[in-house]
């Protein structure tokens, strides 16, 4: 019976499932639905790290998607795969968001990711204002300072009318002072939203071609 | 640390016998003694095996206490659904940590205790870890996962009141040629019915690759929780393509119907079975290597691919006379 109904391999292969439950098969399926919708260049890759784990922040407008789109784009351009945190665990959104490399926003998963030597990008508070960053919770921060991994600041920038988005990823995070206790991650979380935010200053105003646009992007 | 007497407490199973074998032939063991309901599955040589009901204290106690053992391997956890339903896996797994525990904490010359835990215990809950590693909190969301957080803490606090170390090690599920298995018998029917809303993510590991990490955690005296995963991960639709069975989407009310049918055929689905389809199950293996030295060898897919391979019956011919 098996041999009369068979799905047709080429697009579900039974073996692109990770440790983690990212599916690189699938993720390279929608790929092409993905570029209809954002059309995202990528700078700064050459910051991250070629081996082992990171924490990457990015900035978040609400709705944007922000960290899945960077954590595909960035993935592509480095070619190592970036999970991203914030996935929902209700059915079917959360396996499905799993399946494309979404962690839960917690603090031990993330750690344990960062542990595992993986990229992981989280996303800064969300704000109104495309181009201001939020502030970025210490607790995540202390998930990369438990595990020793390095923080990297990414700016994303995109708009809900058009599909031109930009990356940038700045050089990792140091702290001006070693800290023993909790301080540690205040500091870096503070440090990291400056950063941020120096990068978004950075990109200039999103272009679409069509001024008017542009100006509801900036909010 | 020669000549090291083991008690091997679950010896009749198959992981039990495993361990038992790959124990003969460590040159750190001097005598092996085994306790089981069921005799050992395969030939052992140099192990002696006494064949108790769980229930039976006294008689274990004696047979316990004469043997004073240095290392306790506690193997003795009934699956649900596996060899009993699950009342009765249950019951003969409690019988059997209070017997074989209590009896092994009055031996003055025990140094360790290694026991069978899964990584059930974790849980799946909502906002559960995809991955979590021992430091985790336990969360047991189905009644084997509860079943061996209390053997855990059990074995914890008998080895806090008598000075022994105790390492559990949380298996993923554990499939083999000859080890009933209620994941191994679900995937191998003919129709597998999957979920089509949560294709999550498993780990298994093989049974060979269990059983040397038991070897090495009584060899080394290991303190604490590991986790013992196979590298890899599969989803159950992906574990459906390899095998080439038919999958059977279902959605949610109809489980009910599944699982009754699954039942009848012979494959019982239980509670931590269902939640396996439905919420994954993942864990980090990592620490096995870093503490023990070891890795499971075979991946969560090779693991999967020999599943559809083992003979369903190994027909072994009558000896010829020579």
């Amino acid at each position: 019976m098996v041999d009369v109904i068979r799905l047709p391999r080429s697009w579900y292969p039974a073996d692109s499932v990770d440790e983690w439950g990212r599916d690189a098969h699938l993720i390279e399926l929608l790929t092409p639905a993905a570029t209809l919708r954002w059309d995202v260049s990528v700078g700064g890759a050459h910051h991250l790290p070629k081996r082992g784990g990171a924490l990457l922040v990015t900035n978040s407008r609400r709705f944007s998607l922000s960290t899945v789109y960077s954590a595909w784009a960035l993935s592509s351009a480095i070619g190592r795969p970036v999970r991203f945190g914030g996935r929902p665990d209700f059915a079917p959104v959360g396996p499905l968001m799993q399946r494309l490399g979404g962690l839960l926003d917690k603090p031990d998963e993330i750690s344990g990711a960062l542990r595992a030597g993986e990229l992981v990008i989280v996303s800064a508070q969300g704000t109104r204002n495309p181009r201001h960053a939020g502030a970025v919770d210490p607790v995540l921060i202390g998930s990369a300072v438990v595990t020793g991994a390095p923080v990297f600041p990414v700016a994303s920038m995109s708009t809900p009318f058009a599909r031109a988005a930009r990356i940038e990823a700045g050089p990792q995070v140091r702290p001006r002072a070693k800290r023993r206790g909790p301080l540690a991650e205040l500091e870096l979380a503070e440090l990291t939203q400056r950063q941020i935010q120096r990068l978004i200053d950075g990109l200039g105003g999103l272009r679409t071609g069509v001024t008017p646009i542009d100006w509801l992007a900036q909010g | 640390m020669r000549g090291q007497r083991v008690l091997v407490s679950g010896m009749g199973g198959e992981l039990g016998s495993l361990v038992a074998s790959l124990l003969e032939t460590a040159p750190w063991v001097g005598s092996i003694l085994g306790i089981d309901v069921d005799p050992p599955r395969r030939r052992l040589r140099r192990s002696e095996f006494h064949l108790i009901e769980p229930t039976d204290r006294e008689r274990i106690l004696d047979v316990v206490t004469r043997f004073d053992p240095h290392v306790l391997v506690h193997l003795a956890v009934w699956e649900p659904d596996a060899r009993a339903g699950t009342t009765l896996a249950k019951r003969l797994t409690s019988q059997a940590a209070t017997s074989v525990l209590a009896s092994a904490a009055e031996c003055r010359s025990l140094q360790a205790i290694v026991l069978r835990s899964g990584i059930e215990i974790y849980g799946r809950g909502r906002g559960a870890l995809t991955r979590p590693d021992e430091d985790s909190t336990t969360n047991p969301t189905s009644e084997y996962g509860r079943m061996v957080a209390d053997l855990e803490a059990n074995a914890y606090g008998v080895g806090e009141r008598v000075g022994v170390a105790v390492s559990a090690l949380r298996l993923a599920p554990v499939l083999g040629p000859h080890v009933p298995s209620p994941l191994g018998r679900v995937l191998r029917q003919p129709i597998v019915p999957f979920s089509v809303l949560a294709d999550s993510p498993f780990a298994v590991v093989l049974d060979s690759d269990a059983a040397l990490a038991f070897v090495a955690a009584a060899e080394q005296r290991h303190q604490g929780s590991l986790n013992v995963v196979a590298s890899g991960a599969i989803s159950t639709m992906q574990a459906i393509r390899r095998g080439r069975r038919l999958p059977l989407p279902l959605i949610g009310p109809e489980w009910r119907f599944a699982r009754q049918i699954s039942y009848l055929l012979g494959a019982p689905v239980p509670e931590h079975v269902m939640e396996l389809i439905h919420r994954g199950r993942l864990a980090d293996g990592g620490r096995l290597m870093t503490t023990l030295g070891l890795a499971p060898h075979v991946t969560t897919q090779e693991v999967i691919d020999r599943l559809f391979k083992w003979d369903a019956i190994v027909r072994i011919p009558p000896r010829q006379a020579a």
